[in-house]
């Protein structure tokens, strides 16, 4: 009983982590059987918390286009750090590896945002570095 | 970057190994340090004299607590303060935890990654608070015993707890669905069991909006609770004053804390507030905040399991000019054996605070509703597909 105990105060404890992580529940509103990888072009960003919403032009192998809603993390510290709506501008080529959303509709999650040259998005442009200072005094 | 091992851990090894101490320092050799250095890492400044036009300490401006300081200390840490050069390598360690990427195809894998947003806690200023612990009493840093629980049986095995989650608690799953379908996603809550369901974080099911976390619904933040733990992002916070009232506006989830400061007496009983009922004063340079009456739905799975009987006392001291001290007392007698004390600086950072606004961009919960239907569905035609023919 003492072991059962523990394991449900591990629980928990666990459910104390925050919603501010865990807005909402990722493999609940997504698949994780459906994995995408979506290539398109950016053709709106929506810069709103706590999850920003791209908007992606994909074209399909038969060349038709297709738009995709994919879900990002909040804009309060890409913002904070001189991200703007601006930084990535509406055309820019994107690969987006992600998952689909359960409701089978045209959104995911979008795991990793890839640019064209290969780097992974806001990271580079962000500057940010572990322990980062832009938001400092 | 390269070690892909979190994600396939179950649900159960996850909570377990999380709440054992993932988010909690590593052993460190050396003797316990006795001495009491300032929480943050910084060098001592001038003491803070300024005061407001009503002629109380003046608190007023941005701050952020963010830190990765476990609530509790590793049992194997023998010291109580970090140097700041093991401070830096602590850091670092967990910065490079956060980065990992976790495996695909898995659950853990199903959420967009908190580094290539800039969310890791590393990339937001971090307090530099030296200690091992933000538990300062009991001194061995640990919660103490629970209520009722078994000679020896103290404090569970965790390193984090409330709000300390952003390191450890990616990956962990557990929540209740239809087909098996779970929480997961870096910094997941579990589901706990007993309490009523849709509360912090804990027993949440999709099945309705009602049994969502108060939390995906935007209600209601963890880290805007006395005690106001470091949220894994937006750690961003604004103290505003006026004649007998001090605002704290959170950031994340655009929170507002508004305590009067004539000491007046709390709101009857009855009275329940998502952010309990708060009265504060001043004693010499620090405000002292009691609060009690924390909602219901506020203590499921969300306060180390804390009862009705909860009461936080927070004492906020201005340092210097770039930081607060933040000192809390937990006194629940139904559920610990004696009170418990903590700490943890606030520094000072630039504003101002962005809006969070969580309803607009709330997708979330149409799209897990729309979820759970089609789950439902899947299930019966399942179940009417094992249907013997007539």
């Amino acid at each position: 009983m003492r072991k059962l105990a523990i394991v449900i105060t591990c629980f928990a404890l666990l459910a104390a982590v925050p919603a501010a992580l865990a807005h909402h529940a990722f493999a609940q509103e997504f698949d994780v059987n459906k994995p995408v990888t979506l290539k398109g072009t950016m053709k709106k960003w929506d810069m709103i918390n706590p999850h920003s919403w791209f908007y992606l032009d994909v074209k399909g192998s038969d060349g038709k286009v297709t738009e995709w809603m994919i879900e990002g993390g909040s804009p309060n510290t890409l913002i904070r750090l001189g991200v703007t709506k601006y930084t990535v501008e509406v055309g820019t080529e994107l690969t987006v590896e992600g998952y689909q959303a359960k409701e089978g509709t045209n959104k995911a999650v979008g795991r990793n945002f890839i640019l064209k040259d290969g780097t992974r998005l806001f990271l580079s442009l962000s500057g940010a570095v572990p322990g980062g200072a832009p938001d400092t005094k | 970057m390269n070690c892909r091992c979190l994600a396939s851990l179950g649900a159960l090894a996850l909570a377990v190994g999380v709440a054992a101490g993932l988010m909690a320092p590593q052993p460190m050799a050396g003797q316990a340090q006795t001495a009491q250095p300032r929480a943050a890492a910084s060098a001592p400044a001038k003491p803070w004299t300024g005061k407001t036009p009503e002629g109380v300490p003046d608190l007023q401006g941005y701050w952020t607590n963010n830190s990765y300081t476990p609530l509790q200390r590793d049992p194997n840490m023998t010291k109580e303060f970090f140097t700041k050069e093991e401070l830096a390598a602590d850091e670092k360690r967990r910065a490079a935890q956060q980065e990992e990427q976790t495996t695909p195809g898995t659950t853990g894998d199903v959420h967009y990654d908190f580094t290539q947003f800039s969310l890791d806690r590393s990339q937001t200023r971090l307090t530099g608070n030296l200690r091992t612990s933000m538990i300062t009493d009991p001194p061995n840093g640990r919660l103490p015993a629970r209520v009722g629980a078994d000679a020896g049986a103290a404090a569970p095995a965790a390193g984090g707890g409330r709000g300390a989650g952003g390191a450890g608690g990616r990956g962990a799953a557990g929540a209740a669905a239809p087909a098996a379908a779970a929480g997961g996603g870096r910094g997941q809550a579990a589901a706990p069991a007993g309490g009523a369901r849709g509360g912090g974080g804990g027993n949440a099911t999709y099945d309705q909006v009602q049994n969502i976390s108060i939390g995906s619904r935007c209600i209601w933040s963890a880290n805007t609770v006395p005690i106001m733990m470091p949220p894994g992002y937006n750690p961003a916070y604004q103290i505003a004053q006026g004649p007998g009232v001090v605002m704290i506006l959170i950031e994340n989830q655009h929170e507002v804390r508004v305590i009067p400061t004539d000491n007046r007496p709390h709101a009857p009983s009855g009275v329940k507030p998502w952010l309990g009922d708060s009265t504060g004063h001043w004693e010499g340079n620090t405000l002292v905040v009691e609060t009690v009456n924390y909602n219901p739905r506020t203590l499921t799975g969300t306060f180390q399991g804390a009862s009705d009987q909860l009461k936080v006392t927070e004492r906020f001291t201005r340092i210097d000019e770039d930081s607060i001290r933040y000192e809390f007392t937990v006194d629940d007698p139904k559920t610990w054996v004696q009170p418990w004390k903590g700490e943890m600086p606030f520094v000072k950072i630039n504003g101002p605070i962005f809006e969070h606004a969580c309803h607009e961009g709330n997708y979330g919960i149409a799209n897990t509703l729309n979820a759970y239907r089609q789950e439902e569905k899947k299930a019966a035609e399942a179940a009417k597909a094992a249907q013997p023919a007539k």
